[in-house]
């Protein structure tokens, strides 16, 4: 279960206070699918980032699995991503001096997973790019990086999924066998699936969709219970 | 145009801590060039290049025998029909044992000894201690003049009497400077004397180690008077010298080590350009959006080009006139640290010209360094800003560059034979530096080939960093290169330095004296030899000795009117100690011929050391003949010997066989092995000097604390430029970090997205630096080795050793700092925020 508690986040841009997210609350259970929509600038970036630690709030709390990611170290923010998150970027974010196997092959080497090797050579299949595992990021597809990286997120086994715009580099093939790909991992490993997307297609296939302006959620449903608000 | 400085200005307001580095590597190496110049400079000004002052005269004929009836007849008739001679005077020199009269003053001191007559000196000023000018009434009637340090060495002070030879003496001044100075290798500080002293002391009578010189004034250019002197002299052994030739010799010396410091410098400053040229490397290469937009924007490629240039040239010339700052800030260093050791007249200022010459070679240099990288900005085509392009790296290799590079080839060629005056020595250091660079080079790529095979470690920050190491656009063999370089310099010279101090250290050479008598009468034999027994509970080694020199070879004198016949005058015409047994020393070989029998010669026969027998072009069975007081012995050349140097009593050029010396006039040379306690030495030389006032004693210990403080000042000096090859390196190094800074935060963010913990990312970090470090002490330690071996074995012939303990150490130290360095440089990455880096990404 996630669950973010009045979260808000300002950043200083020169002399002024921006307020990026403003007095966000939320609660997704273990095993669910959302989609987080709205405008770029809305602040969706900065609402995943700080689920997974990556940043703090400048005020609320976010609880991941019960531990409050708010009140930690950066190491022990480092443990928690090790152990139960899963990212992916819109712009990949491979590390370039690493082959395709290789930078699967990180996040379990950071966890000290012992069939390492054999894992990160299925989820090259799973992600069908068995023979570009020597691959260096840069002689790759984007949509074959981005496949790369859905491969590295899962490979440490993670609860929670988040992606952002995981599709918004690619052209619309490659974009709708990225989406098939983490819906199909989704349904098989009951993995917390958090997506941003510009695109409402997709979005609607979620089973719950929120919708973010000018950082505050303004709109929260259930796919198939239409306009029941859960929170606003 | 405008354009071009406004962005200019914009450019540098926004990248100038990135470009500092460019900056300071132009800076180091300018100031190297350019302070070395001016040490080197303001010495040769403070030694003075005035030869006439340091002969103190026109010109000096010098002898070490005393100038016979026949030899002053002909310098007469010479000097008679010249008619700008103005004055003459005669000296004379020897090196003696100097002590106090005074018997509880137990010091005992070697001195070099010179007698003169009025007018004295013939050129130049002679001032005393208390600013009056020398007075010659201050030596009439047994008085002395001697070095202000020897009243410290001897405890003396001025009305003291002191002893030399059989003679007693009166110290009635004592002076700092003396005429013609005292550059140049010493045994002892300097005594003065009247001339005819060295006679009623009985040092002529008594030692054969005496050199005499007759000195003139002239009015006028003394060349053609040297000439007629020379042609005169010729077939004796009276050396001709004017000052006109010392001086042109001796500036020819100064402007040959001022060029040579200089390409030391220059060798810097290249270093400095390395630095510059990954700079604009990596500086075009993040600049590569900013050039597609400007191109996008309707800029032409020449006019961004332009830019960035005027960016260069700025940042090389603020840098260069920086680093004439720091050129002078060394030599006020070298005044605090050094001032005891240099010439009283040294001064510490850059002189304007030098200051120019070397920020035009500072300049020069960065336009030299930054012309292809900058060149890269042509290829920058504005249509990547329509694709994801951040990856692909610009490889092109297009005829422009091939002919930029050759002219910045030729360019930095011009800029070495500039610095060395000379074309061959420009050429040489140029191909000497690529050489160095390739091997060093090569090294450093199969170093890290290695390591790549050895890529899996079971450790995730081992397996990490060697990554890291590969990382695209990575310096490391650049790196590698730079610091493994000033790695190599320092420690070659502190090891050949290890072996230079070894060669001269007693506990390893068992056979070296450490005394030495000379000059003992055959009547005062058996006395020494019961003295040193008892002194020292060992058998002295007493060996006959005969002065002798060599007159002709294979009837033939020497022609001096041949240039290089007269640079070896010092070492053929001068006089001999020879001695004469039936038996090879243990330290000797025979290289070729024989060596004699017990039976019967029919001739005198003579065994002549292998460098000797070169320089006089003699085989076995050539003839020598010897001038030996007076008589001529001719000789046949029976063997030509091998000495062991390292392993060696006594070294004898020339040995005879016994039947032939005998009868010639001689006196015994005593060696000692033991050694004495400092106190015990000297004890025994007073009393010895007390019994045998004639004889000379040779302070084998002492003198080899001398050599060893020359070598270890040397060794300071060679270091000191060494350790700014070392800090170039260090920069090189600092400025990689720097510009593959933004890739390190990078990965970092990833990584950390990926949940490594901080101390994993410190261990990567230092691994990484320890390990580059580790390679780049490997690689200097190597070389160094192999250099100091070639070194001591090929030039200096002496023995080498290997050091491991001090090579290891360099290694460690090595990788320690590049490991400081480098985790320094970097640290502030483990702290940042990833959210924020993956997003500008
Ligand atoms: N570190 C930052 N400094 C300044 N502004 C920021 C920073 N991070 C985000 N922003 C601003 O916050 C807003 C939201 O950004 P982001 O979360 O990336 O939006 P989205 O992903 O919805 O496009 C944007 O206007 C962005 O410019
Ligand atoms: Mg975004």
């Amino acid at each position: 279960m996630i669950q973010l508690n009045n979260v808000t986040k300002t950043v200083r841009s020169g002399s002024d206070d921006l307020t990026i997210l403003d007095d966000v609350s939320l609660s997704i259970p273990d095993g669910q699918f959302v989609s987080i929509t709205g405008a770029s600038g809305s602040g969706k970036s900065t609402l995943l980032g700080l689920i997974a630690g990556l940043d703090e709030p400048s005020s609320g709390t976010i609880i991941v699995d019960g531990d409050e990611v708010t009140a930690q170290t950066d190491d022990k923010l480092a443990q928690i991503r090790s152990e139960k998150i899963g990212f992916v970027f819109q712009s990949f974010h491979l590390i370039p001096s690493l082959t395709a196997y290789e930078n699967i092959l990180i996040p379990m080497e950071i966890l000290g997973l012992r069939d390492a090797r054999g894992r990160a050579t299925q989820l090259l299949a799973d992600v069908d790019l068995t023979n570009r595992g020597h691959h260096y990021p840069p002689e790759l597809s984007g949509g074959e990086q981005q496949r790369v990286a859905i491969a590295r997120a899962f490979a440490n086994s993670p609860k929670y999924l988040l992606a952002d715009e995981p599709t918004g580099n690619l052209d619309s093939k490659n974009g709708q066998h990225i989406f098939e790909l983490m819906t199909e991992l989704h349904r098989q490993s009951k993995v917390t699936l958090i997506l941003v997307t510009h695109d409402h297609a997709i979005a609607a296939r979620a089973q719950r969709q929120v919708i973010l302006k000018d950082g505050r959620v303004i709109s929260d449903t259930l796919n198939n219970e239409i306009g029941d608000q859960i929170s606003g | 145009m405008k354009f071009i400085l406004n962005l200019t200005i914009r450019e540098i307001r926004s990248s100038w801590r990135r470009l500092l580095f460019f900056f300071l590597c132009i800076a180091l190496g300018v100031g190297s060039v350019v302070a070395l110049r001016s040490l080197i400079q303001n010495l040769t000004k403070a030694v003075g290049t005035d030869a006439r002052a340091l002969l103190t005269a026109d010109i000096e004929l010098s002898s070490t025998n005393d100038f016979s009836p026949a030899e002053i007849a002909k310098i007469e008739s010479v000097i008679g029909n010249s008619t700008i001679v103005e004055a003459r005077n005669e000296t004379i020199t020897t090196a003696m044992m100097v002590r106090p009269a005074d018997p509880s003053n137990e010091s005992v001191k070697f001195v070099e000894l010179k007698g003169i007559e009025p007018p004295f000196p013939l050129v130049g000023q002679f001032t005393i201690s208390g600013g009056q000018p020398f007075d010659f009434a201050l030596l009439r009637d047994n008085g002395a003049v001697i070095a202000e340090i020897l009243l410290e060495d001897l405890k003396v002070k001025i009305g003291d009497k002191i002893r030399i030879g059989e003679g007693e003496f009166t110290i009635r001044a004592s002076f700092d400077e003396e005429p013609g100075g005292t550059n140049g290798f010493r045994l002892g500080g300097r005594v003065f004397i009247e001339k005819k002293a060295f006679d009623s002391a009985g040092i002529t009578r008594n030692t054969g180690r005496i050199r005499r010189r007759i000195l003139f004034r002239t009015s006028d250019n003394p060349g053609a008077l040297v000439r007629q002197l020379r042609e005169a002299l010729k077939g004796t052994t009276i050396t001709t010298a004017s000052y006109r030739e010392q001086q042109e010799n001796m500036g020819e010396q100064f402007t040959r080590t001022e060029n040579y410091l200089a390409l030391t410098g220059l060798l810097i400053l290249v270093l400095g350009g390395v630095g510059v040229w990954n700079v604009a490397r990596a500086f075009v290469e993040q600049k590569r959006k900013t050039v597609a937009v400007l191109k996008c924007l309707g800029a032409g490629g020449t006019r961004v080009i332009s830019v960035y240039l005027l960016q260069i040239l700025t940042l090389g010339s603020v840098g260069s006139i920086f680093g004439v700052g720091l050129a002078q800030a060394a030599m006020l260093f070298v005044k605090w640290r050094f001032v005891d050791a240099m010439p009283a007249k040294m001064t510490y200022g850059v002189s304007l010209s030098t200051g120019f010459q070397g920020a035009v070679l500072g300049v020069l240099i960065s336009l030299l360094f930054s012309a292809l990288p900058l060149l890269q900005i042509r290829t920058i085509k504005p249509k990547l800003l329509l694709r994801d392009e951040n990856n692909s790296s610009m490889t092109n290799l297009d005829w422009t560059k091939w002919i930029f590079g050759i002219i910045s080839l030729a360019g930095l060629l011009g800029l070495a034979v500039w610095q060395a005056g000379s074309w061959k020595v420009g050429v040489f250091f140029l191909a000497g530096l690529a050489i160095t660079s390739v091997i060093l080079y090569s090294a450093a790529a199969v170093l890290t080939w290695l390591l790549r095979r050895v890529k899996r470690f079971s450790s995730f920050s081992v397996t990490q960093a060697i990554n890291s190491l590969y990382r695209p656009g990575n310096q490391t063999r650049i790196i590698l290169l730079a610091v493994g370089l000033g790695a190599f310099v320092v420690l070659a010279v502190q090891s050949m330095q290890a072996n230079l101090v070894r060669e001269f250290d007693f506990s390893r050479n068992q056979k070296l004296p450490s005394l030495f008598f000379v000059d003992i009468q055959k009547s005062q034999v058996e006395e020494l030899r019961q003295l040193l027994a008892e002194r020292t509970g060992e058998q002295p080694e007493i060996i006959p000795t005969v002065r002798a020199r060599v007159a002709y070879v294979n009837g033939q004198p020497f022609d001096y009117t041949n240039r290089e016949v007269r640079q070896q005058q010092g070492q053929i015409g001068r006089e001999f100690a020879v001695t004469y047994r039936e038996k090879l020393d243990e330290n000797e070989s025979v290289v070729s011929g024989q060596w004699w029998t017990a039976s019967a010669a029919d001739v005198p026969e003579v065994s002549i050391e292998e460098d000797m027998a070169a320089r006089l072009q003699v085989t076995a069975g050539d003839s020598v003949t010897f001038d030996i007081s007076g008589r001529k012995i001719t000789a046949r050349v029976a063997n030509i010997r091998k000495l062991d140097l390292r392993n060696t009593r006594t070294a004898f050029i020339f040995v005879f066989r016994p039947g032939v010396l005998e009868k010639a006039p001689q006196s015994f040379a005593a060696t000692v092995l033991r050694h004495l306690g400092a106190t015990d030495r000297q004890r025994l030389q007073r009393d010895t000097l007390e019994r045998f006032p004639n004889i000379q004693i040779f302070d084998v210990a002492d003198i080899i604390a001398t050599v060893q403080r020359l070598i270890a000042n040397f060794v300071l000096a060679v270091s000191f430029v060494g350790s700014f090859v070392m800090l170039s390196g260090i920069l090189i190094l600092i400025g990689s970090i720097a510009l593959t800074k933004s890739q390190r935060v990078y990965e970092n963010a990833i990584l950390k997205t990926l949940g490594a913990k901080r101390r994993v990312l410190a261990a990567i970090l230092f691994v990484e630096y320890g390990l580059l470090g580790l390679l780049a002490g490997l690689i200097g330690a190597g070389f160094a080795t192999a250099l100091s071996y070639a070194v001591s074995r090929f030039v200096m012939n002496i023995k080498w050793e290997f050091d491991p303990v001090g090579m290891l150490l360099g290694i460690a130290v090595t990788a320690f700092l590049v490991m400081a360095v480098g985790v320094a440089a970097s640290f502030d990455v483990l702290f940042r925020k990833p959210l924020g880096t993956l997003r500008s990404q």
